[in-house]
């Protein structure tokens, strides 16, 4: 986030002209106190609640996938089959699994891969959203009819369906293949309605005064999409992608549940769910454990993407 | 607007299945007359005896024909429809049958009706119990075997040279090579006679004849095989053997082992053959008494690939043995429903004895240890198995155990297709270990080893040679006596416990479930009720 504001709000503060006008106040009443759009979002921000929430769930998430042993002291791969399913205990805060193996190790160490192929997809798929979309809609005309038309036939494939059909066919015994297979796959395959976000954006910025201007002035096409396109399309973009995250966290755990995703010795709370499920009956909280971490992952990244859309769009306020 | 237009979409069929699953599920059980009982099956691939290998089919099949022989408790022969089985030099049998007995639309049970069914079965290899009949003389002038230059050899005679009439209930059977347990294969689903009316004026069995097949058993047909619903069969009143204490069976057919195991517990079912391995552990709180094991004849164990470097070694294959504590995977992922295996012959056939394995099969986890080190057994494991057979929670749980008593690596690695792993194997590539399953054709001790470890065995994936081992089991098969066979190949189990090319892991049990309705439910070893000794009580 600090990234972000440091970065873009020097830029943003250029085109204050253009934001007002879209605000529809105009320039000469106040000239006192101007706020660029960036710290005016981050002054909404900073009263939303639910950003806050999403942020520490974030937060956490991130330290548990950077440091998963500050967590818990247990080796998720020592799996004793004598502690099958034993319940809660001071050594296992949530008891052990079928295999007797940590319920709370297996869950915390699960972050790791979930978190990078999470953020692995969305940064390709927006690197491609980015760039795909910025030319579409910088450019217009037949280029732009072109990637539509491609744009419109990537979004037919559904996302799952073409991952499971392309991982099936990779060898099971090589995990880091596996890994980076999925990162590839998910941000190959998801990156159209981001796409779309940025071109309809960077249109209907092509269109302001300020641009108009800078071409006057003789910016070349590069400098007027980096310096005065871009920031304006960075806000809708970084709200796509949050929430773009938060599903492709999701579609992993799905197709590790449905075996052609990570497989074991890896761990994913998409495996740990598929194996506890069958023995559901008997203790039901290894199924729990991994499958709450898996909802208030996908739901932080959801909530913070949501609560950035709502701080830049005026009409929420 | 899309979004609600495409649920609408999916609510149709959704709905469409949720009807026709309650058409399913409710059954008939209001009209069930007394004296019917109701087995749950899975649809058969075939009604036929020559196509039958499947258990649902062979369920089947028992209630429509009688065999030749059938076993007794102790898994010896006796003869059912046949009158005598004999044979001076194992190589030619004379097989006399009992006079008097009819197929169900009133025909004789003569010799032809065995001849001319063995023949169509034998005929271009083609059904899937030819097998059985490869060791019969003339079987290659009848079924040529397949080779690169002719991938479908025509057959040079119609007929099995082997086979010869004597009189309308006698007739010899000469096989190419001398077998002791002959006697004991002819109680497969296999050998059942088929009546005139079975076959067309070519010799083949007429296509129509699997939806209402004509038998010699206990039990008649009652209408068709109503494919994917049920097969209904009725008591045959001219019967010469044992009549069975029931009026009539319906053999309910499941596609799902938990819907029909939520019948069971609803009582719209009477006898579960087999209860999901995910339901062993609460089948005792469900059934309480209702819940039964007998023996059965499967055979679990890990197979190396003998031919890699790896696993070449003797003693890291008897290290790995010695680091699986097998009673401790029965009793946490199994729940004591099968039991640990230390020998390569199951205890339900002639010749078994307890603990052939021997020291290399006991768990001892330091002196495993020691044994791989100094041997430098390779610092990864993988244990391929099919994904479909339930098979998960095993090979990871003897996963952990090596990984914790080892040292090692290992992993468990789902393979989708397992026709393809065994391909890789007999080109010879590096696959790791695998695990393999077997259940017995015939209750001979000899099916439990000549398949599996001679050289040239139709199931031998591990490259495993062993010319000592070859020619036990061969002279078992010449030897005059059964228990003179049973002590060559003895013998040669000997020689396995010796080599390890494979580490017995568990013998398999029939664990059933059946209604308060029911009683006397006895399952064989080829997990099929005996039809003739269940009751219904009502």
């Amino acid at each position: 986030m600090s990234d972000f504001e440091t970065e873009t709000g020097s830029e943003l503060s250029t085109a204050t002209p253009g934001a007002f006008f879209a605000n529809g106040t105009p320039p000469s009443q106040e000239v006192t106190k101007v706020r660029s759009a960036t710290a005016d979002a981050w002054h909404e921000l900073r009263r939303n609640g639910v950003f806050w929430v999403g942020l520490v769930i974030a937060l956490v998430a991130l330290v548990m996938a950077v440091w998963p042993s500050l967590f818990t002291p247990a080796d998720p791969n020592f799996c004793l089959g004598s502690r099958q399913m034993q319940g809660p205990s001071g050594a296992a805060i949530f008891g052990y699994d079928f295999q007797g193996c940590d319920v709370w190790a297996h869950a915390v160490y699960g972050t790791r891969n979930s978190l990078l192929i999470g953020t692995g997809a969305a940064l390709l798929s927006g690197v491609l959203a980015m760039l795909v979309g910025m030319v579409a809609g910088f450019f217009g005309g037949w280029v732009d009819a072109i990637i539509s038309r491609i744009i419109e036939v990537a979004l037919a494939v559904p996302l799952i369906l073409a991952a499971i059909v392309l991982m099936k066919n990779l060898p099971n015994n090589d995990q880091n293949l596996r890994l980076f297979a999925l990162i590839g796959i998910l941000g190959v395959f998801g990156w159209t309605t981001a796409a779309r976000v940025v071109r309809s954006s960077v249109i209907s910025a092509k269109q302001q005064d300020y641009v108009s201007a800078a071409r006057m002035l003789g910016a070349g096409n590069g400098r007027i999409m980096w310096r005065h396109i871009m920031p304006n399309v960075l806000a809708p973009f970084l709200v796509i992608i949050t929430i773009a995250l938060g599903s492709f966290i999701a579609a992993e755990a799905t197709l590790s549940f449905l075996g052609v995703g990570l497989q074991s010795p890896s761990i994913s709370w998409g495996l740990d769910i598929s194996s506890a499920r069958v023995h559901m009956r008997e203790d039901a909280t290894p199924l729990i454990v991994p499958s709450v971490f898996l909802a208030l992952t996908v739901l932080a990244f959801i909530m913070l993407g949501d609560a950035i859309r709502e701080a830049f769009d005026p009409k929420m306020r | 607007m899309q979004v609600r237009r495409l649920a609408a979409w999916t609510a149709i069929p959704l709905s469409a299945a949720l009807a026709l699953s309650a058409c399913g599920g409710g059954g008939d059980s209001g009209s069930s007359s007394s004296g019917t009982v109701r087995i749950g099956i899975a649809e058969p691939q075939y009604l036929t005896p020559a196509d039958t290998n499947e258990t649902s089919g062979s369920q089947v099949l028992a209630a429509l024909y009688a065999p030749l022989v059938n076993y007794d408790a102790d898994n010896k022969p006796v003869e059912v429809q046949a009158e005598s089985i004999t044979s001076s030099d194992n190589k030619v049998w004379t097989i006399k049958i009992k006079s008097g007995w009819t197929f169900h639309n009133g025909e004789a049970v003569t010799s032809d009706s065995y001849i001319d069914a063995w023949n169509a079965a034998a005929y271009k290899g083609a059904s899937q119990n030819a097998y059985f009949f490869s060791q019969i003389a003339g079987y290659n002038e009848v079924a040529p075997a397949a080779t690169d230059a002719t991938p479908s050899p025509s057959p040079t005679a119609q007929k099995l040279s082997g086979l010869k009439k004597v009189d309308d209930t006698t007739f010899t059977v000469t096989l190419s090579a001398p077998f002791s347990d002959f006697k004991t294969m002819l109680g497969y689903t296999a050998f059942y006679p088929l009546p005139k009316a079975a076959f067309e004026s070519d010799g083949t069995v007429k296509s129509t004849f699997k939806d209402a097949p004509i038998g010699d058993g206990p039990f008649k047909m009652d209408g068709t095989w109503q494919h994917d619903q049920k097969i209904s069969v009725t008591k045959y009143d001219d019967y010469k053997g044992t009549q069975p204490k029931v009026t009539a069976v319906q053999f309910t057919i499941y596609q799902q082992p938990s819907a029909e195991y939520a019948d069971l517990l609803a009582g719209n079912n009477d006898v579960m053959l087999t209860i999901p391995t995910e339901n062993l552990s609460t089948a005792e709180g469900d059934l309480g008494d209702r819940y039964l094991h007998s023996p059965a004849s499967s055979f679990q164990f890990l197979a190396f690939p003998t031919y890699d470097k790896n696993f070449s070694n003797v003693n890291v294959r008897k290290a790995i043995s010695m680091a699986i504590d097998r009673q401790a995977i029965v009793d946490q992922v199994f729940k004591g429903s099968q039991k640990a295996a230390y020998s390569f012959v199951s205890p339900v056939v002639g010749g078994y004895r307890d603990n052939t394995c021997g020291a290399n099969c006991e768990f001892n986890a330091t002196q495993a240890k020691q044994l791989y080190t100094e041997n430098n057994g390779p610092s990864k494991i993988e244990i391929s198995y099919n994904a479909d057979g339930g098979h998960k929670d095993w090979v990871d749980a003897t996963c952990n155990q090596l990984k914790n008593n080892l040292g090692v690596e290992c992993v468990g690695i789902p393979t989708a297709k397992f026709a393809d792993l065994l391909n890789k194997v007999e080109k010879k590539q590096e696959v790791g270990m695998f695990r393999m399953g077997w259940i017995m054709d015939y209750p001979s001790m000899e099916n439990y080893l000549g398949p599996l470890y001679s050289t040239n065995g139709s199931s031998n994936y591990y490259g495993y040679s062993n010319a000592e081992f070859d020619k036990l089991v061969q002279e078992g098969r010449e030897a005059s006596t059964s228990d003179a066979a049973i002590q060559k190949w003895q013998q040669a189990e000997d020689l396995l416990a010796k080599d390890m090319p494979v580490l017995p892991l568990r013998f398999g049990q029939n664990n059933y479930g059946i209604s308060t309705k029911v009683k006397n439910v006895d399952i064989d070893l080829f997990n099929r009720v005996d039809l003739l000794k269940i009751e219904y009580t009502g």
